[in-house]
């Protein structure tokens, strides 16, 4: 006897049968991590409202995901979320998409979002690179990386989007590989729980266009790279600057309370009416 | 700026604006996301106080992009919504203004136009996006334009532009401009109860692959977020489910052609217009604070015992092609006046020149409406 | 110990992917001798008693194609999940 199915899969729609990510693509892992959040917290599809950008982590929800769903315009799904979050306050607003999408067009939405403090769950999948238009250079590509727009080499320095993120006023900030989905299952069911933004970078492999450009290779050999290189936020606290070069730093970086701004409109609101 | 809760019943000396923001909240808005910028701020301004008060929702975004995303957003789950701003913003806005067209998304942009190009000068009004506002996204598409031209009309045009984006779902523009947003008139603002107001069709559920969400050019009930409809809602070309399909050419022939449809088909419950032509040699063709000009110089031009006639457009869009055709066989002359250097003029020419010769007469200088004893003056030599 | 099912259709192969071949702690799936019908080789098990049901292949599959689960021990499949 063998299992009918996946236990996650009743979470999605029943038409998509393969999702549409590149063999070895980390896309599938937050897939999974994302899920496997939901059903620990003993959520449901409807609970939830999902916006999705444009690039190959926006393919997360949509259309998997057998839940409200809206594919925006290339960096918006922050500010649509926005809206969403307004009206149905009640709703967990739920964000997936790529680091070119959120932290490139649409890094203005991404801070003033984390700003205001908005009660929404990024998932931000940071691959390193543009990804779906064919391996072009990204505000996250490692300096001197030759891509397809930087035939000479990256001249620029890359974010570190957590920090960036961190320092615009998030109430929970965390950083995982994809070589840590069970983390990072419990950092989005954080995420998911605080009230407040809350932002799950996932440095995730792109063996397609990033493996090639770096020349780590292969999907495998990309999480190696995870493996060697990631040091928990508690242990390089404790590390010399040097030490930490070519490091990823993972780990909860935020997690605070704060007011935020849907709660913080209902209230205002209610003291309307009673005046 | 008014204080109450809820309708501001009562004859009112009111800005343009701030009747604008009145019959938003009139007519049900209860979600608007806007960015500041002149001449179109005290509409936002007002909201700021009213919509809160009414139960409603406002945010000052980040800039006009994040605006209009917010609140197609909020449309989407369920509330009444818009944005307020100027040409510049418009622009800016133009991408997201497509992904409300492609996602039949019910919206209101009130647009407060100003004289450009670029910044220009924001504090006078000029009728710089009537070409804009149906044209300046990518595609093809059709939405919808009314043009106010008095402070009762910001109240009662903006009322029409919340039933007619529920109805049709799709962006409606209240085209006002700088004169007209900032003018103070007499408002009428009736009791509560005598607003006819218009609500989207909501689906009434069912399996997403089996319903029809989209495409149904008599308008597909939309299935809003937050009730388990579990909706589909992309830019991307999709079918009538809302699901992708970049590659069946059918599906892409009616992705394009249904929401176009859907606004042609009703064009004659949409299009407005006022007429006042009977026997007119020529007619004045103008919209929107213009016509104010246009009306004063017909009547001092019949008054001199000269056949002139007006025809006013209250819809710019879907363009009044009828309308003007008529007026066009019924006269010699078609005048137009725009305060631009002829924006609509091509439209009302394809319209007209087959049967009318047509005239334009900006104003003496752009961004100052026209004096009506200067249009008098050309209804005088064109009638030599 | 875990009982494995690989569901070959929605795999997308050992040679661009077999993360469960690299995760697998105790080194039990290999590269299958088999296409699936999209081309891609999936993996097999060789020796399924040595699973320890850590389910690490199961949740690092990008694709849902290998389910790791408690082992029946007569009853029905249903109310083996129930008791989980």
């Amino acid at each position: 006897m063998s299992a009918d199915t996946h236990p996650l899969i009743k979470y999605t729609r029943s038409q998509v049968t393969r999702t549409s990510n590149c063999p070895g693509c980390g896309n599938g892992i937050v897939i999974q991590a994302i899920l496997r959040a939901i059903d620990e917290l003993g959520l449901t599809m409807d609970d939830f409202v999902f916006v999705a950008g444009i690039g190959c982590a926006g393919w997360i929800p949509s259309p998997l995901f057998a839940a409200d769903t809206l594919h925006t315009t290339h960096g918006r799904p922050i500010a649509y979320a926005t809206g969403i979050k307004m009206a149905l306050p009640h709703k967990r607003v739920f964000v997936a998409s790529g680091d070119g999408d959120l932290s490139a067009i649409g890094g203005n939405h991404l801070i003033h979002a984390a700003r205001r403090n908005i009660d929404l769950t990024v998932v931000l999948v940071n691959n390193g690179i543009y990804g779906m238009t064919g391996g072009q250079t990204a505000p996250t590509t490692p300096r001197g990386l030759t891509t397809v727009t930087s035939p000479y080499g990256n001249m620029e320095h890359p974010f570190d989007i957590s920090s960036l993120v961190a320092a615009a006023g998030a109430s929970f900030v965390a950083r995982w590989t994809t070589y840590h989905p069970r983390q990072m299952t419990k950092s989005i069911k954080k995420g998911i729980e605080k009230k407040g933004f809350a932002l799950i970078e996932a440095l995730s492999q792109c063996p397609v266009q990033y493996g090639r450009a770096s020349k780590l290779g292969k999907a495998v050999d990309i999480l190696k790279y995870f493996k060697i290189s990631s040091v928990r936020i508690s242990k390089a606290l404790t590390m010399e600057p040097s030490e930490l070069e070519g490091k990823l730093i993972v780990g909860e970086f935020v997690d605070i309370d704060k007011p935020e701004l849907s709660e913080s409109i209902s209230l205002m609101r209610k003291q309307i009416e009673g005046e | 700026m008014i204080k109450g809760k809820g309708v501001s019943t009562g004859t009112h000396f009111m800005m343009g604006n701030v009747a604008c923001a009145e019959g938003a909240i009139a007519a049900g808005c209860r979600f608007s996301a806007g960015y500041p910028i002149t001449p179109a701020s005290e509409v936002f301004n007002e909201l700021c106080t009213r919509l809160p008060a009414a139960g409603g929702t406002m945010l000052q975004m980040e800039d006009e992009i994040s605006a209009v995303c917010a609140a197609i957003g909020a449309s989407w789950s369920g509330l009444k919504s818009m944005t307020v701003t100027s040409g510049p913003g418009i622009s800016l806005m133009q991408e997201n203004i497509g992904f409300a067209v492609a996602t039949e998304t019910p919206l209101v942009i009130v647009d407060v136009q100003r004289l450009g190009p670029s910044t220009g000068v924001p504090s006078v009004g000029l009728a710089g996006d009537m070409v804009q506002v149906s044209r300046g996204s990518h595609g093809d598409y059709q939405i919808i334009g009314l043009c106010p031209e008095s402070p009762q009309e910001m109240f009662d045009l903006t009322i029409r532009a919340f039933n007619l984006a529920e109805q049709y779902r799709v962006p409606v523009f209240v085209l006002a401009d700088g004169f007209v947003g900032h003018m103070r008139e007499r408002v009428v603002i009736p009791e509560e109860k005598e607003i006819v107001l218009a609500e989207r069709k909501i689906t009434q559920g069912g399996e997403p692959m089996t319903r029809r969400d989209f495409l149904d050019t008599d308008v597909a009930p939309m299935p809003v977020f937050g009730r388990g409809f579990k909706a589909h809602v992309t830019s991307s070309c999709h079918d009538e489910r809302g699901m992708r399909n970049l590659s069946d050419p059918e599906v892409m022939h009616r992705y394009i052609t249904a929401p176009i449809q859907k606004i042609l088909r009703h064009r004659d419950h949409i299009v407005e217009v006022e007429a006042d032509y009977e026997g007119a040699r020529i007619v004045l063709v103008s919209y929107g604070t213009v016509s104010r000009s246009a009306r004063s110089a017909a009547i001092m031009a019949r008054s001199e015992g000269l056949g002139v006639g007006t025809l006013r457009l209250k819809t710019a869009w879907p363009f009044p092609d009828k309308e003007v055709r008529q007026a066009a066989e019924s006269a010699a002359y078609i005048l137009v006046l725009e305060n631009n250097s002829g924006q609509l003029l091509p439209y009302i020419k394809a319209e007209s020149a087959h049967a009318s010769k047509v005239e334009f007469l900006g104003p003496e200088i752009l961004g100052q409406i026209h004096d009506p004893k200067y249009i008098l003056a050309r209804i005088r030599e064109l009638m030599k | 110990m875990g009982k494995i099912t690989i569901f070959r259709e929605s795999c997308k192969g050992v040679e661009d992917c077999g993360i469960c071949i690299f995760v697998c702690p105790k080194k039990i799936l290999v590269e299958s001798d088999e296409m699936n019908p999209a081309g891609y080789v999936p993996p097999e098990v060789t020796d399924e008693v040595l699973c320890t049901n850590c389910q690490s292949c199961m949740i690092y599959c990008p694709d849902f194609a290998i389910v790791v689960e408690k082992p029946v021990e007569g009853g029905s499949d249903t109310e083996e999940a129930e008791d989980d």
